[in-house]
């Protein structure tokens, strides 16, 4: 107040000088007061079924919204069935009812520019309808059949599946989304209910069971809160309301619980390494805290030094003067249902990944080893009083606010306590919570970026941990079961098979066969002459192949790999080289030859194109499933996983083993065939075979 | 309930007429409340009085873009955008007059260096001299700044959503203050306008960089639309990169910045939009007071070179580690030609909404697609554009079968299949789009001051929903055969490529 004393006068000064009209530099403005703004008073009242109403009139548009509020979420999911919460508030809308079909019900929305939407998160559902006012009578009661009698079809659930999994095998395309969520996964704990990821395993698990149940528990009355703005007459609309809801069961309340997090600080350094970036995304921090924190608006305050638009430390410093970045941010989060997370996060190009880690881990300091200053802390209280217009800037804002707050159990006077506790903040206040919150000592850092371009920056952190991402793929399932696989049994399956593929003990020398491979390609079926020598002790592989443009030799010898063409020699992609070494190691022979060195795990019988196989799951340079006939011990199908180059996705390939012939102590199969998916994609059959 | 077919069936007919009534009247009660004035040099502001808050949302529309760039500048537009925010020569700064000596003998200095990098044989002595000079000067200019002191003085008096975006055909600044505080707008708009400065260019130029690596280089989309738009336009400036190439954001100097200011900001090309709880006689005074003394002397150079037809497909493929991405542009028209309705509708028709035919053949029945999205207008609309489809196929889903799929939509479009419940859901949904998009304070302004500064009138907002009802089946027909023909077309694709096979061949180059 005492500047204010001192500047009056001179404002008298200035406005007896100056013409009314005249241009005025900032901080000679005098501003009128604000025209007042009245809060709509929010209309609550609550049915016998136990759903709870909020209703707003608004008149500027003629529109009608509806929200349910709902309690539910993904907390109810078991880990076993991850994203089924998210399945069940996708399918409900796209599937329909059982009186109207999904595609009628698109069509009788889109036809009305009418919109309804489902969606079910991790701590609440919602199903919302925004309408045109003349609509809303009619459409009311196809939402409310939504709400209570969607069908689930099982086309639509597969088609929910389907684009979930197309999302899972998005999702390290992108920098921004593994580094949060492997952060989550890091402050949480990667099977944690908060951080935890829909794989295709979960997907594959859900029902159509599942989700009708998950359905039923949660659209019921006690679960609801229903706010209603727009267009209409405040007692048209309850009746109307009370009316049409009145049809929805109360069912039981839904208890969510949100279990505990015990975390640990600890210090680590975390490393995503992602080749085809050149800038780095770097999370730091630890478990933040929740909302009913006596000490929130003082964080509030803190984290408003720390980043607030251009004007926060972050940005000011590490963007502004030190041209580090183009996106810097953190907070220390308080949730309304379990632990937020403290967190600052940077983007910087490869090379200033250290230097952008060390700029902010001086910011966090600063906030514990100094006070802020006054000018800071008064900029930071009037950034947020006379922005508090903006709070509620709709009438819709209002109604927004007041359900939020009712479903996280918090007073509706909340914020304006907050507001009057913001401005009680001291100086001593903010360095007081950032001692007593901030833990820089025991931060986790994890940076997602480019290994090659930041080389040894980040040891200065300590020891490197390497996240690995790589997504558990769909034929997996078998994988992760071989923990639990018979390696024993296993072994006694493989010395079978050696003893019936080579029954003179381990063939020595080159091994040669000749034949022929027909080969299905987009110009048609190709007839390729072939001529093949291995040679297991010395890994070296030969081929020579009588191709429609002439004679090829292929070969891989020690590693390296060459082509020849007549005289000439050819370099050889390294997919080629890698695609010829992969299929030297799914080679029975091959199996049997270094079949010690290999994990091989007997995964029991399966029945396979109307055979009984013993399965076995092979984990070596390439992990495949090998199919043996138990009478024989023979190979009789082999599948394993490959890029198709056509359309860049991985499938599953199938080769089948025939004619299994004898010579030279050794078993060959005669007729082997690669099938990718129904189609024969490649025949190889043989006419002899030697070792030498 | 139960809905059965007869009540869908009646609930059609008068459902078609009844949005066309709805909308009418909301423009009718929209128009009252809209003020317009140009001032005597030129500078044209729209004012809405919607008081539904006492909030004021301001949007400066600057009718210039990356498409207006001088060539070897690309990204020029989006440096200048990025300056505005540091202020002026009174707002940023302990002592403008010393600060500027500083600022021009670094920029001295740093055209020194590029020239002398761009030397054939570059003198090791001098470019070490150079830069010394210019690290020297730019430590002593930036003993001047007050980092960030606009932002700091609009939040402090409760700014909100302060930004700001460069397209290839516009430049727009933008932020929100409580109503009463709507001279200060004025008084800090006018000023940085007028008086732009290049404070702490070098260094905002490296947080550009950072914007371009978040965006571009390190984002397979980002990636793949830079090269898309570099095959599909081989003469207009829509090709070219709208953050800049790297070297070009390199060699850009204050100079050139400035230059491109004092060429393009001419008043001709400012729209000025005020929507919220204000006076429109006191708006306008003010605007007199604050923006009337800014002259400009000349017209802004126009963009001349017209994209020549296209002699045959176009087509290119990315190997990356990302999973696969498809993208297909048809050259079409810009949006005041009046085929660009018909083709408007016909993205609706193909792509938008569960209906769309797109979404329900390729994502939803035949599970191809995670997303096929069609769309008009990119990478602008002001100049002849694109109509593009984008696709990202399922797993397992080849790429090259997604985009014999999306032939297959457009060749049925071709054909004459559309119904018309089809072309009227399109209007309808285009009418209440609008309809619902007249609720935010800021999210008119910028429709209006965009219309307005990119077609003469702000009602062309409303004027082109019209033009949607005009369009009949044939024309669709007609439209679609015309543009959408292989001759005329480009194609993108990203395929993945395994990780190890793509870090094996990079070391082997």
């Amino acid at each position: 107040m005492k500047k204010l004393i001192l500047i009056l006068p001179l404002l008298v000064l200035i406005l007896f000088f100056k013409d009314a009209d005249a241009q005025k530099s900032w901080d000679e403005i005098e501003y009128p007061p604000l025209n007042s703004f009245e809060k709509p008073d929010v209309e609550i009242f609550e049915l016998d079924n136990g759903i709870r109403f909020y209703i707003v009139e608004d008149d500027e548009l003629p529109l009608i919204n509806l929200r349910v509020l709902l309690r539910t979420g993904g907390v109810l999911v078991p880990n076993e069935k991850t994203g089924l919460q998210s399945i069940a508030g996708t399918v409900m809308r796209t599937g329909g009812t059982t009186s109207i079909s999904g595609d009628e019900l698109n069509e009788l929305l889109e036809d009305r520019a009418a919109r309804m939407e489902t969606s079910i998160g991790l701590t609440s559902g919602s199903a919302s309808m925004n309408v045109l006012k003349d609509d809303f009578d009619q459409l009311l009661p196809v939402f409310i059949d939504l709400l209570q009698n969607p069908a689930f079809p099982e086309n639509r659930i597969d088609l929910a599946k389907t684009q979930q999994k197309s999302g899972i095998s998005r999702r390290n395309d992108e920098t921004i989304p593994v580094g949060i969520r492997e952060f989550q996964k890091l402050i949480y704990g990667g099977e944690s209910v908060y951080a935890r990821n829909t794989e295709f395993a979960t997907i594959d698990k859900i029902t159509r069971d599942d989700l009708v149940n998950f359905h039923r528990n949660s659209f019921v009355g006690s679960n609801m809160m229903i706010g209603v703005i727009g267009d209409f007459e405040m007692e048209e609309m309850k009746d109307l309301l009370s009316e049409a809801f009145q049809t929805i069961p109360a069912g039981e309340e839904t208890e969510l619980h949100f279990p505990d997090v015990n975390y640990e600080y600890v210090n680590t350094i975390n490393f995503v390494d992602k080749s085809d970036v050149n800038q780095s995304f770097v999370m730091m921090g630890h478990i933040g805290g929740l909302r009913e924190n006596p000490d929130y608006a003082k964080i509030q305050v803190m984290n408003r030094i720390l980043s607030d638009g251009f004007s926060g430390r972050l940005m000011r410093i590490i963007r502004g003067q030190m041209g580090l970045a183009y996106s810097v941010f953190g907070q220390y989060g308080s949730g309304n249902f379990y632990p937020g997370i403290f967190y600052a996060g940077v983007m910087t190009q490869s090379e200033t990944t250290a230097e952008a880690i060390n700029a902010i881990l001086d910011q966090i300091n600063r906030l514990q080893d100094e006070s802020v200053s006054e000018q800071e802390l008064n900029d930071v209280i009037d950034r947020f009083l006379n922005s508090l217009v903006f709070e509620y800037d709709s009438r819709a804002s209002v109604l927004n606010e007041r359900m939020s707050y009712d479903y996280a159990g918090l007073d509706p006077d909340t914020f304006d306590r907050l507001v009057v506790e913001i401005q009680a903040v001291t100086v001593e206040d903010v360095q007081e919570v950032a001692q007593k919150y901030l833990r820089p000592e025991a931060l986790q850092i994890l940076v997602v970026g480019n290994g090659a371009e930041i080389g040894d920056q980040l040891e200065q952190f300590g020891e490197i941990n390497e996240v690995d991402i790589s997504i558990p793929m769909p034929g997996d399932d078998e994988e992760d079961e071989a923990v639990a696989g018979d390696s024993e049994a296993g072994r006694t399956w493989i010395n079978q098979m050696v003893n019936t593929l080579m029954p003179d003990g381990i063939i020595s020398g080159d091994l040669i066969f000749e034949g022929e491979n027909i080969v299905q390609t987009q110009m048609g079926e190709i007839t390729i002459g072939l001529k093949q020598t291995i040679n297991f002790e010395e890994d070296r592989l030969i081929a020579e192949v009588e191709a429609p443009m002439g004679q090829i030799t292929m070969q891989v010898i020690d590693g390296q790999g060459a082509m020849f063409m007549g005289e000439n020699e050819m370099p050889m992609q390294a997919a080629q080289r890698d695609e010829m070494l992969n299929e030297y190691y799914r080679n029975p022979l091959y199996l049997a030859i270094n079949g010690d060195e290999l994990d091989i795990q007997y995964m029991g019988t399966v029945e396979m194109d109307g055979m009984t196989l013993v399965h076995l799951t092979v984990h070596g340079n390439q992990t495949f499933q090998l199919y043996l006939d138990p009478d024989t011990s023979l190979p009789a199908i082999l599948t394993y996983r490959q890029l198709d180059p056509q359309s860049g996705q991985m499938i599953t390939l199938k080769q089948v083993f025939e004619e299994w012939t004898y010579s030279h102590g050794v078993m060959m199969p005669y007729s082997s065939t690669i099938y990718s998916g129904e189609e024969a994609a490649s025949v190889v059959t043989l006419e002899t075979h030697s070792v030498e | 309930m139960t809905l059965n077919k007869h009540s869908l069936l009646s609930g059609l007919f008068w459902i078609l007429l009844l949005p066309a009534m709805v909308f009418s009247q909301n423009l009718e009660q929209f128009e009252q409340n809209v003020t317009e004035f140009t001032l005597d040099n030129g500078l044209h502001f729209i004012v809405v009085e919607r008081s539904v808050a006492p909030v004021v949302s301001f949007v400066t529309f600057v009718d210039v873009g990356g498409a207006n760039e001088p060539a070897g500048q690309t990204g020029i537009a989006h440096i200048f955008e990025h300056m505005v925010f540091k202020g002026s020569k009174t707002v940023g700064t302990t002592n403008w007059e010393e600060e500027q000596e500083y600022i021009d003998l670094m920029d001295e200095a740093y055209r020194a260096w590029v020239n002398e990098t761009y030397q054939p044989e570059p003198d090791q002595e001098k470019l070490d001299q150079y830069w010394a000079e210019f690290e020297e000067n730019k430590e002593k200019a930036s003993s001047y700044v007050k980092t960030n002191e606009f932002d700091e003085i609009i939040s402090r008096e409760g700014a909100t959503g302060l930004n700001a975006t460069t397209g290839y055909d516009y430049t727009n600044y933008f932020y929100s203050l409580p109503q009463n505080k709507a001279e200060l707008w004025f008084s800090l708009e006018a000023d940085r306008f007028q008086n732009p400065v290049f404070r702490e260019f070098y260094e905002e130029k490296d947080v550009i960089m950072e914007e371009r690596r978040m965006s571009t280089d390190s984002d397979p989309f980002g990636r793949l639309t830079e090269e898309f738009l570099s095959i599909a336009f081989s003469a207009h400036p829509y090709g070219r990169a709208l953050i800049g190439w790297p070297s070009d954001i390199r060699a850009t100097t204050i100079e050139d910045t400035e230059r491109f200011f004092r060429d393009y900001y001419t008043n001709d090309n400012f729209t000025f939009a005020i929507v919220g709880d204000v006076d429109p006689e006191n708006m306008r005074d003010l605007a007199e007071t604050y923006f009337g003394g800014i002259q400009s002397t000349h017209e802004a150079p126009t963009v001349k070179t017209i994209e020549p037809d296209q002699r045959g497909e176009r087509r290119f493929t990315i190997e990356e580690e990302s999973q696969p991405i498809l993208i297909i542009g048809y050259h079409t028209v810009s949006q005041t030609h009046q085929d660009y309705a018909a083709l408007q509708l016909l993205s609706a028709i193909l792509s938008q909404g569960r209906t769309s035919r797109m979404y329900r053949t390729l994502v939803q029945d035949k599970e191809m697609a995670l997303v096929a999205q069609t769309s008009v207008g990119f990478p602008g609309s002001k100049f002849p554009t694109l109509f593009i489809a984008f696709g990202l196929p399922n797993q397992e889903i080849s790429i090259d079968d997604l985009e014999a799929a999306i032939y297959e939509e457009i060749e049925k479009v071709k054909e004459g299949d559309i119904s018309q419940q089809e072309l009227d859901r399109a209007i309808t949904n285009a009418k209440a789009n609008l309809v619902r998009s007249l609720n935010s304070n800021m999210g008119l302004a910028v429709r209006l001051a965009q219309t307005h500064g990119q077609q003469g009138n702000w009602r062309q907002l409303f004027n082109r929903i019209g033009d949607l009802e005009n369009v009949t089946l044939e024309d669709l027909q007609r439209v679609s055969n015309e543009y959408f023909v292989e001759k005329n077309r480009i194609v993108g694709k990203i395929v993945n490529r395994s990780s190890d096979e793509v870090a094996e061949n990079q070391q082997e180059n």
